[in-house]
């Protein structure tokens, strides 16, 4: 039986939606966690509810990329695939993220249903090269699953899992016992443990590539958690009081968090009739003095533009969270893109003067919140928080963050600033209007609109008060632009080509960066914390590299330039090409960038 | 709170008139909003309402200036949208007084959802929506109520469609509160006012408001036969300089169905035309849920995801 050492691999599960592929998941990786293992999961969702089975819908599963040290994105390629039937198989085989040597092991209890199906999906692999494993659930375990009317496959598949990765039968079942011990009644349990324990033993008795995970001693002070569960948490340590939002993928778990969580800690979470009503009631409790946010994604994100401006004009602070996803339009909800930046940065009619801050990881995700307050509040301009459905859904182990229990915005420490590498602004930073009081405040009545108004506040079309307005408020943001530091630098400041990317592609460069390192390449990389504005010394650090590039999730080509190209093309004015510019819905792999430098450097 | 309670006075010495001006308003002389505006004035004199208390929201259109022009905090928002703007005061500073100020073309039209749900949320409020029948400082475009047949610059043929009515469509919202009233009559809307600022929840006061410069035909203010007003002890008392000159008709504001009668007749009719003050409250019910969900410590936010 053979079994290979791995310091970093990647497997998947795949199965019918509703058929707990993720639960299944969820328990395996735990019990990693447990031995001290490091993680970074991406659930696969299907786009629909409850698709029918057997579809190329239906597939549903979860991506596990485990490693014996700290990794940052999903990585390159899978070692090993699971795959419930061949109808999910054949569709995630399309997205080509296998490697030469992925094993695949079919389940070949649907052999019969579509045996045309089936041979196609089985010739399609020797095609590729890959070698598919097929096998049975055992005729007892199947009764099993027949009388539970088609339940607990994920659980047999988990105990072949197991011993594929060498684990320890009590371990995982401790970990079952305490993901399942709540929910399910003792005798379902026991019919659980048992498919389990079935799955572990089949396994034993084939000749499946086996992987050796060595246990190390468990890690503490560690916490398991996912991008949007991060940003929420993060808001409820940032002090904000009122969660503002419409139910929309991939945001809304965000809302599902807060609605349960805020309430106890003296906020509440409110869900509007529409994305519009969202903002707007999240704007009028910060006119009341109260640290409001809304969440969206996508068309969500069109919808508030308006009232974004208005945040602007109004100078009332608000932040206004963008969890993206793949557009235009309805796009794909449940993939991954980063195609609404200029959106951020310039949408709203009019000249648009706000801030953009992204997170590049789950630790971002819990501080953005943080500084996106301390800015609308000291500029009363809005502040986007851009995530996206990678960073959202992915969860890691990471250290635990420090908990700082935000209230007033001027203490924020200075270790979450220097995280989005932003200096102190000034103790005063000037308003179009002087007076900027809260209702209940005597004598300090004021009256805010979305008309250009003088320094009184009076409703005004005079050239000089126009002007000035403007003047002001793209002074706020020139503030931001002075306090901002260099950037994250991977590699050395001086090199051959210099990769640039923000956000979820971070990762990925960071991981290709050294990888390029180790083969002697001459690449470094940057990502781009607060993306708007854009720090003042980025041209003097381009000037150290040879070639610029940039890697981003949106679409480009020789006519068009991906949003990132644009945005760094315009402010340095050097000739910065796109490496990567796709909109696949997949996120970035670091052998990829790593090949197209290489094609680059030739 | 409730909205009879008002904020401690700080500073003792009493709200006047002049303590509420601003500006002049930039309105058509002969404008209806003046009226609606001395009213309120009025009105938040006769309370002595803090002026720092008292928050008036506006969307877009003539009825959206109106903030502007009263010495209190104010936001002038965005078209068809201040019902939004004002419930998240309302859901945040309960120790406020909310007057939503919006247009039939505001709220109608472009914000006609946030009405509906304005009304279904009844929060604490008091919603005037100013009625002038017309877009009028987009400069004469046809309105959700605007009469059938009338002319207007993109119906020029006279406007296709017969109005909405706002009252059956309140009343149809289950709205706990529907009043309505007139610009001209402002004894009546002073009445009204008062009425609709001691309801918990959200009161929807519709107000026919005479738009002098694009509809000077719109409502015969010189004579009293073509309305009626309705009269109930826990009503609104009809106006006392028409109160002999017009029809009263009885009228038990809680009485639902009669309600609709009157307001889907052709015949308009003044006052209250139904109250409900046992509708649940949504900013009562946020409010609730943050005092009795028990307290956790923010140090202690991460201990569950520990692993
Ligand atoms: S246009 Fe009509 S509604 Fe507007 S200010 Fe003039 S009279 Fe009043």
């Amino acid at each position: 039986m053979p079994i290979e050492k791995r310091s970093v691999t990647r497997f998947e599960l795949l199965m019918d939606a509703g058929a707990g592929a993720q639960k299944a998941g969820d328990i395996l990786l735990e019990a990693f966690v447990a031995m001290g293992k490091f993680i970074y999961v991406e659930p696969m969702i299907p786009a629909e509810i409850s698709p029918a089975a057997r579809t190329r819908y239906a597939l549903s599963g979860i991506i596990i990329r485990l490693a014996d040290f700290d990794i940052n994105n999903i990585g390159n390629d899978t070692d090993l695939i699971l795959a419930s039937q061949e109808v999910v198989l054949g569709r995630r085989l399309d997205d080509h993220e296998f490697n030469a040597r992925c094993q695949i092991l079919l389940d070949a209890g649907d052999r019969d249903k579509s045996p045309a199906t089936y041979d196609a999906v089985i010739e399609r692999c020797a095609k590729e090269g890959l070698i598919v494993t097929t096998f049975d659930i055992d005729p007892a375990s199947k009764q099993i699953i027949a009388d539970m009317s088609g339940k607990g496959t994920n659980l047999y598949y988990l105990g072949m899992l197991s011993f594929i990765y060498n684990m320890d039968e009590n371990t995982v079942k401790f970990e079952i016992e305490k993901n399942l011990g709540k929910k399910l009644d003792p005798e379902v349990m026991k019919i659980n443990i048992t498919l389990y324990l079935n799955g572990y033993q089949m396994a034993k008795t084939r000749d499946f590539l086996r992987y050796q995970v060595d246990a190390s001693p468990r890690q503490y002070d560690k916490i398991l958690i996912d991008g949007n569960t991060a940003l929420s948490l993060g808001i409820i340590d940032a002090g904000f009081k009122l969660y503002s939002g419409y139910p929309i993928t991939p945001a809304s778990s965000v809302m599902h968090t807060l609605a349960k969580e805020l309430p106890h800690y003296g906020g509440r979470t409110h869900q509007a009739e529409d994305e519009i009503a969202a903002i707007g009631t999240a704007i009028g409790a910060y006119f009341g003095g109260v640290p409001s946010i809304t969440g969206t994604s996508g068309p969500g994100f069109s919808l508030k533009q308006e009232f974004i401006g208005f945040a602007q004009a109004a100078e009332i602070p608000i932040v206004v969270l963008n969890v993206q996803r793949g557009g235009p339009s309805t796009g794909m909800p449940t993939r991954t893109e980063q195609s609404d930046l200029l959106a951020a940065i310039y949408g709203t009619h009019g000249d648009a003067t706000k801030i953009v801050i992204s997170v590049s990881n789950i630790i971002d995700c819990f501080y953005a919140p943080h500084v996106a307050r301390y800015l609308a509040e000291k500029l009363r301009l809005p502040v986007i928080i851009m995530s996206d459905f990678q960073t959202a859904n992915s969860y890691k182990v990471i250290s635990r963050p420090q908990v700082v229990q935000l209230d007033n915005i001027d203490n924020i420490p200075d270790f979450i600033l220097e995280r989005f590498h932003l200096k102190r602004l000034a103790a005063h930073i000037e308003t179009v209007r002087p007076l900027q009081t809260i209702p209940g405040t005597p004598d300090g009545m004021r009256r805010v609109t979305g008309l250009n108004t003088d320094a009184q506040g009076q409703v005004s079309t005079s050239a000089q008060e126009s002007q000035r307005s403007h003047r002001v408020r793209n002074n706020k943001v020139n503030h931001v632009r002075q306090s901002l530091d260099k950037p994250t630098v991977f590699g050395p400041a001086t090199n051959d080509i210099l990769v640039v990317g923000w956000g979820s592609t971070s990762g990925a460069i960071e991981e290709a960066v050294s990888l390029a390192q180790k083969q002697g390449l001459g690449v470094s990389g940057m990502s781009l914390q607060i993306i708007y504005p854009l720090p003042l010394m980025l041209k003097e650090m381009f000037s150290h590299y040879k070639k610029i590039v940039s890697v981003e999730i949106a679409y480009g080509d020789a006519n068009k330039l991906p949003p990132l190209a644009s945005l760094l093309r315009a402010d340095t004015l050097v000739d910065i090409q796109p490496l990567i510019a796709t909109a696949t819905g997949r996120p970035i792999r670091p052998k990829d960038v790593l090949a197209k430098v290489k094609e680059v450097l030739k | 709170m409730t909205p009879q309670e008002n904020i401690i006075p700080q500073n003792p010495s009493p709200v006047t008139v002049k303590d509420l001006n601003t500006e002049n308003p930039r309105w058509c002389g002969g404008c209806g909003d003046f009226s609606i505006l001395a009213c309120l004035k009025r009105f938040i004199v006769e309370r002595q309402l803090r002026p720092e208390s008292v928050v008036n929201i506006s969307g877009i259109g003539c009825s959206g200036r109106a903030p502007n022009y009263l010495n209190t905090y104010g936001i002038h928002s965005i078209h068809g949208r201040p019902i939004t703007v004002a419930l998240g005061l309302a859901l945040t500073r309960p120790d406020l007084h909310l007057f939503i100020h919006s247009g039939d073309g505001d709220s109608m039209s472009i914000g006609g959802n946030h009405l509906m749900h304005g009304i279904n949320r009844n929060f604490n409020c008091v919603f005037l929506m100013y009625d002038n029948e017309i877009y009028a400082l987009t400069k004469n475009q046809t309105s959700p109520t605007t009469r059938k047949g009338h002319r207007t610059n993109t119906q020029p043929f006279g406007s296709y469609l017969s109005p909405l009515n706002p009252l059956t469509v309140a009343l149809g919202l289950g709205s706990s509160f529907v009043a309505s009233t007139a610009d001209w009559i402002p004894d009546h809307l002073m009445s009204t006012l008062s009425a609709a600022f001691d309801h918990p929840g959200f009161s929807f006061v519709h107000i026919c408001q005479r738009c002098v410069h694009f509809d000077i035909e719109n409502f015969d203010t010189k004579t009293s036969s073509w309305f009626s007003f309705l009269k109930h002890p826990n009503g609104i008392s009809p106006d006392k300089r028409l109160a002999d000159k017009s029809e009263c008709l009885d009228h038990d504001p809680t009485n639902l169905n009669d309600a609709f009668k009157y307001a889907a007749a052709d015949r308009r009719y003044f006052g209250l035309f139904y109250v409900n003050r046992d509708k649940p409250r949504y900013d009562n019910i946020l409010q609730n849920l943050v005092a009795g969900s028990p307290k956790k410590d923010r140090g202690k936010l991460l201990d569950p995801y520990s692993i």
